[in-house]
């Protein structure tokens, strides 16, 4: 069945998530569609710095004002996503001290707190920097979980009527008497997908506007609708170490260029990044080099790096727009601002609006102006409270002390789990006896990854963004049969085996670019365990030729396989085959003896064995 | 002067920790240096600590050696290393996390995991909570007061993750920052880990201490007061101790500028069991060795393993500064106890950084396997024999493992006349220093212990052997067996 | 002065023992050094010797151009395995030429099996035949293997008694019911059900398999009930889950558990549950940490005891010294920071592969540590692998190429050091794992190397 709607929103990124969001506490009827998981594109794949706008206080003042801005209201509203860690432009000798005085006027100018720091007092606060680093300005950069955001807001859109859609891509735009009134998407079908209405079936919802808030993607999605937005996609590495070598974000102070960013994150620390203009968002080189460039360069502000561990780097596409006709060179000078198209005023197209550009920081100041834009267009009184409403998990604190005491988990788990959960840890963990730990390198237990099933569904992907499950040194190599296994209690063996190969292939896919001293070491020990002895390559559940179980060993003569007689199991088969024979003709009263009365019934060949 | 063996030793520091008036019997470090009154003061309560310590952690990373690694590097931004630059600045353990590649051998031969549920084996202990931690964490799980610093997951591990001294670090800051420093678990563990000063207390009168000790109702006391558990036998306290000993004879009677050895004996051989002290002293000069005895004090293994890195670190300097001087003079420095000689090798020059401490690690080694490197002893006991035929149930202590140890006696006596070695497996006596005189761990420490016991049931001799004075303790404890160290067989073969 | 020995062997794992042993039986005095305790305790205790020939070429060929690894568009196909093998030796021939038994030749494998035989002694299963047996392992699958622990063999996939598999809520490492589907789904020749049950959540979530052997080999008492009987009574309710095709209710003949069936005592451990449930028990191999691995490291250690070899562990093997002639004549052993010399007239290699560190590698390539071995290697980094996890990964087969004595060759093909021998992990041209020949390459290996050594060491 088809469904009319107010708003439509196109991508399950940052800004469609807060867009959605928006809209829908400020009542309108709207559904967000994702082709694949909420941050499938560009939001899931990017360094989680959360911008205090110093990047930017000299080259773009707007978006720098902008940045600290959002800065301020996202530690307010998403605490639980947000980890205020600080940050840092420090200079090298070779750095200019001209440049390093505009970064500071810069920041000054945009009201964006700093404070100057000497070498020694940086290397106080972050031991790890380099010797010669001569000295820094501190200011309040810090790391954001673009999942955990994405996921909150979505959840908040729910909670206010919205409907959310994911492994749903738009297959068209409706276009009918010169307007746009809606979308075709495709519910996928799969392992891994979590489909809200019938799989494989296409869907029209049909929408009096609709929003198109697919980034780099947002190209595609005007093509359908015959309009064209030139998004000049451009790639950029994130590698990412085992461990936290600096504890607050550091930034190279130098007018612009790759690898100049360290950003702690979570348990590990990510390093970025390159800019490099690509021609499909989908398909693009990910190439030795940048990876190299990344350790070598940031290695002259953090030594420790050079010989630290890797376990991955990903890729992502940057949405840059330009208007028409500015053809800026290189991208890295193309501005980072972000740009409203309403096709109804620049290509005489009317129901869709573009969103590009921006950035994850600001994402929520973005939703709101297209939400005011939306309800001008639709007259729909209503004003925006994003900036003031906290999302779902940052109402308050999550309480350590009662997730050690109550539910019995140690203290750096219960901390990790509290940070990711924030004020919905005491629920989730509350819900699993037994709750033991399935990913042991991030601290994930049941309970955790339960909660996240029951969210995602079978995509283990959505699960481990959720989670961080398999997101450790070891990539998944000891848990991702185990998060698989958790979904046995719901979906049927099929669907376990896909979804475990799915993260499992997702796992090794980034591990490629690690591979080398310790993570080649983890990557053959996770290949023994996998294939040596998992025998997941070649499990004849999944070979396409039958397997002649007659012509393999069948056990030793006298074992239990064979007659009555042979080792100590023998005897036991000798009992167990006198008992199964009673089970057979006495409807197995044997076996309910064993179950009542402690197995007393069977207690007496046991002591005749005397041991 | 050439051998610390007489009255100037004192001077060694003998005022340095509470300027008591030292005065003492040559050979024997005075009152006052060696009984600190740790535990009835607060930790930082001491002058001696103020100095040690104050503007220092108690644990600050080994540096490369004695010339003070930070000032060798500091040039060369890319050798930098965090850890000495900044006191009070975490021990950089985030290479022991990142050589992690979660295999769990070491959980597999944790002899604590395999009879206490709650403790979560040593991979969480290391790795994991420390890739967990961030900058401002400090709360460690309280299950490391479980570990009892065995070591064996060292061994374990193929990725040579250094798990023990993420765990003495953590128990360290644990204790430090997180046990009620006036609770009797704290208190207790303060005395055990300070064994010295209690030893050194009853040996001034033995007899008594040793029935005192042992005497039910003060047993009782204990147990309840101060949780030790009373199925515990303290040790025997000699009526002279080796230092008397090693004084009354005259010190050392062989002199060889070219051929010495310092001998670290210990707490315990000095206290309790001197006769292994003799021994080392009897075979060493046998093959023409000269002993010197320096001033010291305990090694610190039962400090580490309590967390009680402080203390530790006030002994450790006095030790290194003594056997420096020896070493200075030409000595390598020889143990008979595993442990104490693992202390010095390994957790000396791991935790601390002293000058001179990684020299003493270079140069320390235990008494059978210097011999064995350094003198032809396969062929020293082809000709010898015992005299009365003697089989022996031989426990090759955790500490000894990790040092490339465990075979040493064996093999060393399998082939001579009238001595069977049968080696009782590789499992852990169970008692590891103080763990077993906690009367919360007293059973899981029989438990632990239980398969060593079966074993040396089952082998033929009547007698055990170990290098390991607790482990012997334990040993004894559990079997009745009467325990000799090898160096006391040596003595009877080559040196009888 | 140097410690000496005719033959010395560097390793401890299943290539080192059974070097040392067949060098101590050709009359050669031996002694084995190894710097950890061996990765044996992380294998399921199984022993492979060659189950499938896997893919060496994709299905549809690789992108052309340099590797970029960006390929996510077509991540390459690669076709099905030719398996699982019922006779391992058969297809010996159908391995790439550089495969390490393509070098030595059927036999060796033969001959390391017979040997395995001999020093596991009635622990180890499947001597009798020359067949491949099919196992299920903890990942629900079978896979083939030519020896299993005594305590598995009831579980043996070509045994077409009904079987019911147990899981326990507290342990993640497989879900039962899962774990029977994937069973099912292979096809097997038996009716087969899973079962959830409690016993495990008597102790704390995070316990430790080897807490849990402990608990069984003592009996100790769970909430007042013995372990064995606690656990037994836990199972016995579902000992009618079995449906057969007819749909009718079947009484399992035979149980699987996780292996931590006991450790020191699991036979009786095993016997009683058996008694107690009417129907044999066997264990499941599971992934680290793995009672059977350690069940077999003390069992291999028992038996070099028994041949009068000498051991130690704890120390690592730093750096070696030469003669004029290009023999190596020494080895230093580094005891915490004081090197000790350790002399020999042949030495064996057996460190293990990049698990067990006997290869190393940074960012510009992969090594062999102790004596500098030839490592055959792409030049390009991205050249290490394919982007199909369960591909044909070149680093897979990473190691040194011994010729048919198994002295390691230099990079013209030449012997590198006359006296030294390669075995197990650090040799290459296997990929162990998809071929599931991991234990064979490392018997075969080993008791050649051993033999050639000792007739080096004692010509």
């Amino acid at each position: 069945m088809d469904q009319q709607v107010d708003v439509v929103v196109v991508g399950g990124g940052s800004t469609g998530c807060g867009v959605v969001r928006d809209l829908a506490r400020r009542g309108l009827d709207a559904v967000l569609v994702e082709k694949g998981n909420l941050t499938h594109g560009t939001t899931g794949r990017m360094h989680g710095l959360l911008h205090s706008g110093g990047r930017y206080a000299v080259s773009d003042q707007k978006s720098a004002k902008e940045c600290i801005e959002e800065n301020r209201v996202l530690r307010d509203i998403a605490s639980h996503c947000v980890e205020e860690t600080g940050g840092m432009f420090v200079k090298r000798p070779e750095d200019s001290e001209e440049y390093f005085q505009e970064k500071l006027e810069g920041c000054r100018a945009c009201d964006i707190p700093v404070e100057v720091l000497d070498g020694e007092e940086a290397r106080r606060r972050e031991p790890y920097l380099a010797r010669d680093v001569e000295k820094a300005i501190a200011l309040p950069d810090g790391a954001v979980d673009p999942f955990r955001l994405c996921v909150s807001n979505a959840a908040d859109a729910r909670e206010h009527g919205a409907r959310v859609e994911t492994h749903a891509p738009v297959t068209d735009v409706l276009v009918e008497d010169g307007e746009i009134v809606g979308v075709e998407v495709e519910h996928e079908t799969g392992p891994g997908k979590r489909v809200h209405r019938e799989p494989g079936t296409t869907e029209e919802i049909r929408a009096r506007h609709v929003i198109n808030a697919t980034g780099a993607w947002a190209g595609n999605v005007g093509e359908m609708a015959g309009v064209d937005v030139e998004v000049r996609p451009s790639k950029g590495v994130m590698t990412v170490m085992n461990t936290r070598q600096v504890d607050t974000v550091i930034n190279r102070c130098r007018p612009k260029g790759d690898a100049d960013i360290v950003v702690p994150h979570e348990t590990a620390c990510i390093l970025g990044t390159t800019d490099e203009e690509v021609d499909d968002p989908e398909d693009y080189p990910e190439e030795e080099w940048e990876v190299d460039l990344m350790i070598e360069t940031l290695s002259e502000l953090v030594p420790a790096l050079k010989d630290a561990r890797t376990l991955r780097s990903f890729w992502g596409v940057r949405p840059l727009y330009e208007p028409p006709g500015t053809g800026t060179e290189d991208p890295t000078d193309i501005t980072r601002d972000y740009f409203l198209l309403d096709h109804g005023e620049r290509d005489d197209l009317p129901g869709m609006t573009t969103i590009v550009g921006g950035k994850l920081t600001t994402y929520r100041m973005m939703a709101e102006s297209i939400s005011d834009h939306v309800c001008d267009l639709l007259d729909h009184e209503a004003t925006c409270d994003t900036a003031d409403a906290p999302l779902p998990g940052s109402e308050s604190e999550a309480r350590m002390e009662e997730l050690m005491d109550e539910f019995g988990i140690r203290s750096p788990v219960a901390r990790r789990s509290g940070q990711r959960l924030g004020s919905r840890a005491d629920d989730v963990l509350g819900e699993y006896d037994p709750n033991p730990i399935v990913c042991e390198c991030e601290g994930v237990t049941r309970a955790e990854v339960q909660d996240a099933i029951g969210d995602a569904g079978s995509d283990l992907n959505a699960v481990r963004l959720r989670t961080r499950a398999s997101m450790g040194n070891c990539q998944g190599g000891f848990c991702t049969h185990r998060i698989a296994s958790e979904l046995a209690q719901e979906y049927p063996e099929p669907v376990v085996r896909d979804a475990e190969d799915e993260l499992y292939q997702e796992r090794w896919k980034g591990q490629r670019h690690a591979l080398w001293g310790r993570q080649l070491s983890q990557a053959m020990l996770n290949h023994l365990l996998h294939a040596t002895t998992m025998n997941r390559d070649g499990d004849p559940a999944h070979l396409d030729t039958e397997v002649d179980f007659g012509a393999f060993d069948a056990g030793s003569p006298g074992g239990p396989a064979g007659a009555d007689e042979g080792g100590e199991s023998g005897t036991a088969a000798a009992d167990g085959g006198r008992a199964a024979d009673d089970a057979a003709t006495d409807g197995g009263r044997a076996a309910d003896d064993a179950a009542t009365d402690g197995g007393r019934a069977v207690d007496a060949p046991t002591t005749d064995e005397g041991h | 002067m050439t051998r610390h063996t007489d009255d100037d030793t004192d001077g060694a520091g003998g005022e340095r920790d509470d300027g008591r008036e030292a005065r003492a019997s040559p050979g024997v470090p005075a009152a006052g240096r060696d009984e600190q009154p740790s535990i009835f003061v607060p930790d930082d309560g001491e002058p001696s600590e103020a100095d040690a310590s104050a503007e220092r952690p108690a644990t600050d990373g080994g540096v490369e050696s004695a010339t003070g690694g930070s000032d060798s590097t500091e040039l060369d931004p890319d050798a930098y290393d965090p850890v000495d630059v900044f006191p009070g600045g975490d021990l950089d353990l985030r290479e022991g996390a990142d050589s992690c590649y979660k295999c769990t051998s070491c959980d597999t031969s944790c002899p604590v995991a395999e009879v206490d549920e709650e403790f979560p084996g040593p991979k969480f202990q290391g790795p994991e909570q420390w890739r967990l931690k961030r900058k401002d964490d400090h709360d460690i799980d309280e299950s490391i007061t479980s570990c009892s610093n065995c070591m064996r997951c060292d061994d374990a591990c193929p990725s040579s993750v250094p798990l023990s001294q993420m765990h003495n670090e953590a128990r360290g800051q644990f204790v430090e920052e997180q046990m009620e420093k006036l609770s009797v678990e704290y208190i207790r563990n303060r005395v055990l880990a300070n064994y010295r000063t209690s030893a050194r207390l009853a040996s001034l009168f033995p007899r008594t201490a040793s029935f005192a000790m042992n005497f039910g109702p003060v047993r009782w006391a204990m147990d309840k007061a101060l949780g030790i558990p009373k199925e515990r036998d303290f040790p025997e306290f000699a009526t002279e101790t080796f230092r008397e000993w090693w004084k009354a004879r005259g010190g050392a009677q062989v002199e060889d500028p070219d051929k010495r050895v310092a001998y670290f004996h210990g707490c315990y051989s000095n206290y309790n069991t001197p006769e292994v002290g003799k021994a080392m002293v009897r075979v060493y000069e046998h093959f023409g060795y000269e002993v010197m005895v320096p001033p010291q004090k305990c090694s610190g293994t039962p400090m580490f393993a309590n967390g009680m890195l402080k203390d530790a670190r006030r002994h450790a300097e006095t030790n290194v500064e003594s056997l420096i001087e020896a070493i200075g003079e030409g000595a390598d420095v020889i143990a008979s106890c595993t442990s104490c000689s693992m202390s010095l090798r390994q957790e000396y020059p791991e935790l601390f950084d002293i000058h001179g401490i990684e020299d003493v690690s270079k140069h320390t080694y235990e008494a059978l396997e210097y011999l064995r490197i350094n003198e032809d002893l396969e062929n020293e006991l082809a000709g010898t024999q015992l005299a009365d035929e003697q089989s022996f149930a031989y426990h090759a202590p955790c500490h000894a493992r990790n040092q490339g140890l465990s075979r040493q006696a064996v093999e060393t006596f399998r082939d001579v006349d009238g001595v069977t070695m049968e080696d009782v497996g590789d499992s852990c006596s169970g008692i590891s220093g103080t763990y077993g005189w906690k009367s919360e761990k007293y059973e899981k420490s029989m438990k632990i212990g239980e398969e060593m016991f079966e074993h040396m049931e089952d082998a033929e001799g009547d007698v055990g052997m170990t290098e390991c004075p607790t482990c012997a303790m334990q040993m004894e404890h559990g079997t009745g067996y009467e325990i000799k160290h090898p160096l006391q067989l040596l003595e009877e073969t080559v040196a009888a | 002065m140097a410690i000496d020995s005719d033959v010395l062997v560097v390793g401890g794992g299943l290539a080192a023992i059974t070097a040392a042993v067949s060098a101590s039986r050709e009359g050669a005095d031996v002694r084995l050094v190894s710097h950890k305790a061996s990765t044996l305790r992380q294998a399921s205790g199984l022993i492979d010797a060659l189950g499938y020939v896997p893919a060496t070429e994709p299905a549809t060929p690789l992108r052309e151009g340099p590797p970029t690894a960006g390929r996510e568009l077509d991540r390459d196909e690669w076709p099905d395995p030719e398996g699982p093998l019922a006779d391992p030796f058969e297809a010996v021939d159908r391995l790439p030429e550089t495969h390490p038994y393509r070098t030595l030749g059927a036999d060796a494998l033969r001959e390391g099996l017979d040997l395995f035989d001999e020093l596991a002694g009635d622990a180890y299963r499947g001597g009798h035949t020359d067949r491949n047996a099919l196992l299920p392992t903890f990942g629900g699958s079978v896979k083939p293997t030519a020896r299993y622990p005594a305590a598995a063999e009831a579980g043996l996939a070509s045994d077409d008694r009904p079987a019911l598999i147990v899981g326990f809520r507290s342990l993640t490492e497989y879900d039962a019911r899962a774990f029977a589907g994937r069973l099912e789904a292979a096809g097997v020749p038996f009716d087969v059900a899973g079962a959830e049950v409690e016993f495990a959540e008597a102790f704390r979530a995070d316990t430790k398999v080897t807490r849990l052997a402990k608990a069984l080999d003592h009996d100790e008492a769970i909430d007042g009930v013995p372990a064995r009987e606690a656990l037994a009574k836990a199972v016995a309710p579902h000992l009618h889950d079995v449906v057969d095709e007819s749909g009718g209710v079947d009484r399992v003949e035979r149980v699987g558990f996780p292996a931590f069936l006991g450790d020191d005592r699991g036979d009786e451990v095993r016997a009683e549950l058996a008694d107690r449930l009417g129907a044999d028990v066997f264990e499941i191999p599971m992934g680290p940490p793995s009672l059977p691995g350690l069940r077999l490291e003390d069992r291999l250690y028992d038996a070099l005891d028994a041949e009068g070899v000498r051991f130690e562990t704890g120390n690592p093997v730093v750096g070696i010294e030469t003669e004029s002639d290009g023999r190596v004549e020494t080895v230093a052993v580094d005891r915490k920071g004081r090197e000790t010399p350790y002399g020999a007239d042949a030495f064996v290699l057996a460190t293990g592969g990049l698990v067990g560190k006997g290869l190393d590698s940074d960012r510009d390539g992969v090594r062999e540590p102790v004596f500098d071995l030839h490592v055959e290697q792409p030049a390009d980094r991205y050249e290490w692998f394919v982007d199909d996890a369960f591909g044909d990964q070149p680093y897979a087969r990473f190691g040194v190429r011994p010729d048919e004595r198994g002295r390691p060759l230099d990079g013209d093909g030449e012997v590198q050091y006359a006296n030294v021998f390669a075995a197990g992990g650090v040799v290459g041209g296997a990929d162990a794992a998809r071929e599931k020949s991991a234990s064979g390459v490392s018997l075969a290996t080993g008791i050649v190397a051993g033999r050639q050594a000792a007739t080096e060491a004692t010509q």
